[in-house]
């Protein structure tokens, strides 16, 4: 059973990196590295694109060209935002698989930990489990 | 020689500029240390004085040294035709120096791609800023009692407890104790002051019981061999590395055995697409050799090209080096833009691009006749050089045996459809 639902995910998430580029000056760091990202999750079917603007889903995510694109689970990303994902051993057993530059997909990882931080509270809000 | 490039129409203004660039250093260079070194004993390449020292000081000053590392912790933050346009460029100037910059960023590399935070700031950054050659990686995996058999992960003797590592490792709180030996042929072994070390931690499991750890070569216990005298690649320091009880933090331990293979495969499909792309050098400057001597040596009052015979073998060579080059291009755009890395293309590159580049430097010799084997031309030292390559990094046979049970275990492969 999908960890969470396709308009949980999408607002969930939008709130999220909404935040990350407000707040934690995430869209900067993404425009200095030249970095956009698109996810493929399954279960639940979902789409997303993240540039410094910030996201956006479904047919306007599918027009966009990314830099990196992620294609992964819906419980491997509740693992990677609570920090329960060792995401390069998740990318070695193709848990994750990602297109685009090896060298920014490295570069991401840190990037994105802030939004670690406050994945939490939107457990919460959320009804998520804290534990994946 | 100003060599054309089948894909000009790709190239940017920088990619262009950045040919030239690394050019000029591999033709002034590393050819010349290349040389040199290549007359001198083992221990005098690496003796203070060596030419080898102003070598590696002016690599690093132009970044050669950081060529995989990402721009946000200090790499070069190349594209892969850029990774692939510089690795050509070295390996026309000497094979051994360009595999010798390859492992000296190896734990460095490896400690990025295992997202290693701790180490990434401790040793990557600093590696990253470093200009004066002072810190060097290099890959310690081949044992005494273990070559090629230590990455072959696919046989079925790979995880039996009768693979007993000659690098062991125990945890004893919250530090490893690592006691053991690595062979003669660890690159970079003997003058490194980093470590990418391989090492077995639960022997019950045999090397599927095994790890991968960055190890600081100054610890207590840590003592280096002699260099190796060997026929080729007499530029590439290799020796062997003796632990007696060094200690290292846990954390220190990139994969232990759950992500032992997966992480193993990766760093094998990284090494084998490189080193197919620094055969692309060795095959074109082959070429090139062949193509000069041709027009200049005169036989049977003409020059050699203008006999038939030799017009086919010196289009031999440049065919093999186009191909060769479309290989390791192909593969390196694929793997530095997948992750995971498909490891069956690396290895397709690796083992065809070595045996197509060595056949180059065989039929240099044949084209040279007797001046092929003389040290007054290249010719002589791109095949000795070349021939290593065929057992570099894992040996053809082995690495083809392991593309073979890839393509057992998960062919047909499906496409990345997203």
């Amino acid at each position: 059973m999908a960890i969470f639902t396709k308009k949980v995910a999408e607002e969930l998430f939008g709130e999220l990196w909404t935040r990350m580029i407000k707040d934690y000056g995430f869209g900067k760091s993404l425009k200095e590295s030249g970095i956009s990202i698109y996810f493929v999750v399954s279960d639940p079917d979902m789409v997303m694109f993240v540039d410094e603007n910030g996201p956006i889903f479904g047919t306007e995510a599918e027009k966009k060209m990314p830099v990196v694109t992620m294609k992964m689970k819906g419980d491997i990303v509740h693992k990677f935002w609570l920090k329960d994902l060792n995401v390069p051993m998740a990318l070695a057993l193709r848990q994750i698989v990602a297109k685009g530059p090896v060298n920014k997909v490295l570069q991401l990882l840190p990037l994105m930990k802030p939004g670690m931080e406050i994945y939490p509270e939107y457990c919460k809000k959320f009804k998520l489990p804290m534990k994946a | 020689m100003e060599y054309f490039d089948i894909q000009f129409m790709n190239l940017t203004e920088d990619d262009i500029a950045l040919k030239k660039a690394t050019h000029k250093f591999a033709e002034e260079v590393m050819r010349p240390t290349a040389k040199a070194l290549d007359t001198m004993s083992a221990e005098d390449v690496v003796a203070d004085g060596s030419p080898l020292w102003t070598f590696l000081k002016k690599a690093y000053e132009l970044g050669y040294h950081k060529t995989l590392l990402p721009e946000y912790y200090g790499g070069l933050g190349l594209s892969p035709l850029q990774v692939h346009i510089v690795f050509e460029e070295l390996g026309w100037g000497s094979f051994g120096l360009s595999v010798l910059l390859g492992v000296i960023c190896f734990p460095f590399y490896v400690s990025c791609l295992a997202g290693n935070e701790e180490l990434i700031e401790k040793y990557v950054k600093p590696f990253c800023a470093c200009t004066d050659a002072s810190i060097r990686g290099c890959w310690a995996i081949t044992e005494p009692d273990h070559g090629s058999d230590y990455i072959a992960s696919g046989e079925d003797y790979f995880t039996t407890p009768k693979m007993h590592g000659n690098v062991q490792a125990r945890l004893e709180g919250d530090e490893y104790v690592i006691n053991g030996q690595k062979s003669a042929w660890v690159s970079g072994g003997t003058i490194a002051t980093h470590a990418l070390l391989f090492l077995q931690l639960d022997p019950k499991h045999g090397f599927g019981g095994n790890g991968i750890c960055v190890l600081p070569l100054d610890l207590d216990g840590v003592t280096k061999g002699k260099p190796l005298e060997k026929i080729g690649q007499r530029d590439l320091n290799q020796g062997e590395i003796y632990f007696d009880n060094v200690r290292i933090p846990k954390s220190y331990m990139l994969a232990e055995p759950t992500f032992y293979e997966p992480l193993l495969e990766m760093i094998l499909a990284s090494a084998n697409m490189i080193m197919a792309t620094w055969s692309t050098g060795i095959a074109r400057a082959a070429f090139e050799e062949a193509l000069v001597y041709s027009k200049e040596r005169v036989q049977g009052t003409r020059p050699l090209i203008e006999h038939y015979a030799h017009k086919q073998r010196v289009f031999k060579l440049f065919a093999r080096t186009e191909v060769i080059r479309a290989i390791s291009r192909n593969v390196l755009n694929l793997n530095l833009n997948v992750s995971p890395p498909l490891a069956e293309y690396s290895l397709v590159a690796k083992s065809q691009c070595t045996e197509m580049a060595f056949q180059n430097a065989h039929e240099l010799i044949q084209i040279m006749g007797g001046n092929g084997l003389t040290r007054e031309y290249i010719a002589e030292k791109l095949f000795r050089d070349a021939r290593a390559t065929l057992i570099e990094d894992g040996n053809n046979e082995t690495l083809e045996r392991h593309g073979g049970h890839i393509l057992a275990e998960t062919y047909p492969r499906p496409p990345l459809d997203f």
